[in-house]
């Protein structure tokens, strides 16, 4: 169960969230949605215990996410982040076994389980068979891919994803959004900015404007002609269930 | 598939230990003057038999086990504790700041430490004990405390501008040596000389050795300690936090241990160039980037390299010596550039 309890955040003289008090359903995926720059990574940061707010604070399971350690955080909730980039080689298996890193005492080797985890969740994200590729030899949806494995394989019951799907084909959208959709139980907030993916795959819906909370509730609710001519400027309109853009 | 038992080869530790032994050994019996095994087991003997009180003999005939103890062996054992602080220091450094390029000296440990030795020697401390090291010492740890100072935001710090702040005091402070160094002439080899690091027995006793031993030990100990983390690290301060790491407080203790040995390391022996840069990235080439791999062979491999660099520069032009800084160099870049050379075929 993640709380938002009146958050703010401000970059200088610019508020990027804006008191923002929520609570997100558990169990179910909201999309996160708004903008360039209306502050959803920054909500996501906030929640994953990477970013204090100003004012406010993220609550999971009634408590304060500053207040876990690292270690408890990680069992609970797990990130996938924009591109991040390293110049050292280490293969995808172990990066996406680097997840299980939570679990596991110090000078400790991994597990028989931590490998059959990683194993699982790499052959659900269909990136089994690059396990021995280096960063340098994957695309940078195989890369993304790998990526979500990592946070699969932490297990956690909530998780954060920013942009997951955006460098991925058509085809891998759909599959990471299924299996995401597959994985009963977890509670996930997946920025994303294809409006037609989220109101297929997703339950509910945080729109954000300019730093406030604009929109909650399911995701068809929000995602009309009318709030999308507010927060992106765009005319739409619905056809079949489906958001058609007028231009 | 199936998880490896062990992360380090059994075999390749043994045989890294085992060659480092049998370079101590050989390289305990050559030098300016060549040690003759035979002479030292019979003098070693003629001496055990005195401790136990069998026989009084004179002094002057153990004078081989003397120079041996006395001479040789605290410069090895220094070379192999150097070797390996610097090499992990160096992997430590390059995965906390994500950068390859990094090597031990980048906080201006070094600078700060020639800079106290300068001043040491200008002052005539030479002859003190513990004169020019300790004060290289004080403003190695003065340097980078400074330079940590400024890099911090609050309690939390910023690594490209800790890296740059680095560079710059370096820099200035290297300006400072000059300067110093053209005001007093007749002092000038002297400092050039400390800066170039060396083992020779004028700067290096058993006291040095006695000292770096218990720092060497606790200080790789931490960095082994953490070195998941430090991989960790390499996928970014927040993607480290996410995935269970204290990421301030393991970069805040390892930045201490490890100062704190590169800083003992430099006071002693002056500026040893390239081990800390090459030998990590040349492990990392053959067993790729895991540190609880990288960290224990670039230790073994460090200490092994350090010594033969030593061993040649006191052989290849004996009696006189070459300053090791400049061999190691000199071996490590074609032996590195080749690696590179052959990992890059792979791709």
């Amino acid at each position: 169960m993640i709380t938002l309890q009146h958050i703010t955040v401000r970059f200088g003289d610019r508020r990027i969230l804006d008191d923002i008090s929520a609570e997100v359903a558990p169990a179910r995926i909201t999309a996160v949605m708004g903008p360039n720059g209306c502050g959803k990574t920054t909500l996501l940061r906030c929640i994953g215990g990477l970013l204090e707010p100003n004012e406010g604070q993220a609550l999971i399971d009634g408590q304060p996410v500053l207040d876990y350690s690292a270690r408890a955080l990680a069992q609970k909730v797990a990130f996938v982040r924009q591109q991040t980039q390293t110049d050292f080689d280490f293969s995808a298996f172990e990066t996406v076994l680097m997840g299980r890193n939570p679990y596991q005492k110090r000078l400790q080797n991994e597990s028989q389980a931590d490998w059959d985890i990683v194993e699982q969740c790499m052959r659900q994200t269909n990136t089994w068979h690059l396990r021995f590729s280096k960063p340098h030899q994957m695309s940078g949806g195989e890369l993304q891919r790998v990526m979500i494995a990592r946070a699969l394989a932490q297990q956690t019951p909530v998780l954060l994803m920013d942009e997951p799907v955006s460098n991925l084909d058509i085809a891998h959208q759909l599959e990471i959004m299924r299996l995401l959709r597959n994985d009963n139980g977890k509670t996930i907030l997946i920025v994303i900015h294809d409006l037609n993916l989220a109101l297929q795959f997703c339950d509910d819906l945080m729109l954000f404007h300019s730093g406030k909370l604009l929109y909650q509730g399911p995701v068809a609710g929000g995602l009309t002609p009318q709030n999308i001519q507010t927060v992106y400027g765009v005319s739409a309109h619905l056809a079949d269930g489906r958001i058609i853009y007028d231009y | 598939m199936n998880p490896q038992k062990h992360i380090l080869n059994p075999w390749v530790v043994v045989v890294l230990v085992v060659l480092l032994l049998a370079t101590i050994v050989g390289s305990s019996l050559v030098g300016a003057v060549d040690i003759n095994a035979e002479d030292l087991y019979k003098e070693f003997k003629l001496w055990v038999g005195q401790c136990f009180g069998k026989e009084n003999i004179d002094t002057a005939e153990l004078r081989t086990l003397w120079f041996f103890v006395q001479l040789r062996l605290p410069r090895i054992l220094m070379c192999v504790l150097v070797g390996g602080v610097l090499s992990v220091c160096g992997a430590a450094y390059q995965s906390i700041f994500r950068n390859p390029l990094t090597d031990p000296y980048v906080l201006g440990v070094s600078s700060g430490a020639s800079l106290g030795a300068a001043v040491a020697i200008l002052l005539g401390w030479g002859a003190i004990q513990w004169g020019v090291s300790g004060l290289a010492l004080a403003t190695a740890l003065l340097t980078v405390l400074l330079i940590y100072k400024i890099a911090s935001i609050g309690n939390r710090m910023h690594t490209t501008t800790l890296l740059l702040t680095g560079v710059c005091f370096t820099l200035l402070i290297s300006a400072i040596i000059s300067f110093l160094m053209v005001m007093n002439h007749e002092k000038m080899d002297d400092i050039i000389f400390w800066t170039m690091g060396s083992f020779d027995p004028s700067r290096i006793s058993w006291e040095d050795v006695e000292v770096m031993l218990p720092v060497a030990a606790v200080g790789i100990g931490v960095v082994l300690w953490y070195s998941r983390d430090l991989n960790l690290l390499l996928a970014g301060s927040e993607a480290a936090k996410s995935m269970g790491v204290e990421v301030e407080k393991v970069k805040r203790v390892l930045l201490l241990f490890t100062t704190l040995m590169v800083a003992f390391a430099v006071s002693s022996c002056g500026v040893i160039g390239f081990v800390g840069l090459i030998v990590p990235h040349a492990v990392r080439l053959v067993v790729g980037a895991d540190n609880r791999k990288v960290v224990p062979y670039s230790m073994l491999c460090g200490a092994l390299f350090v010594l033969v660099c030593d061993t040649l520069a006191r052989t290849v032009l004996r009696p006189g010596e070459l300053p090791v800084g400049s061999l190691t160099s000199m071996v490590g870049a074609p032996l590195f550039i080749y690696l590179l050379y052959k990992s890059k075929k792979k791709y």
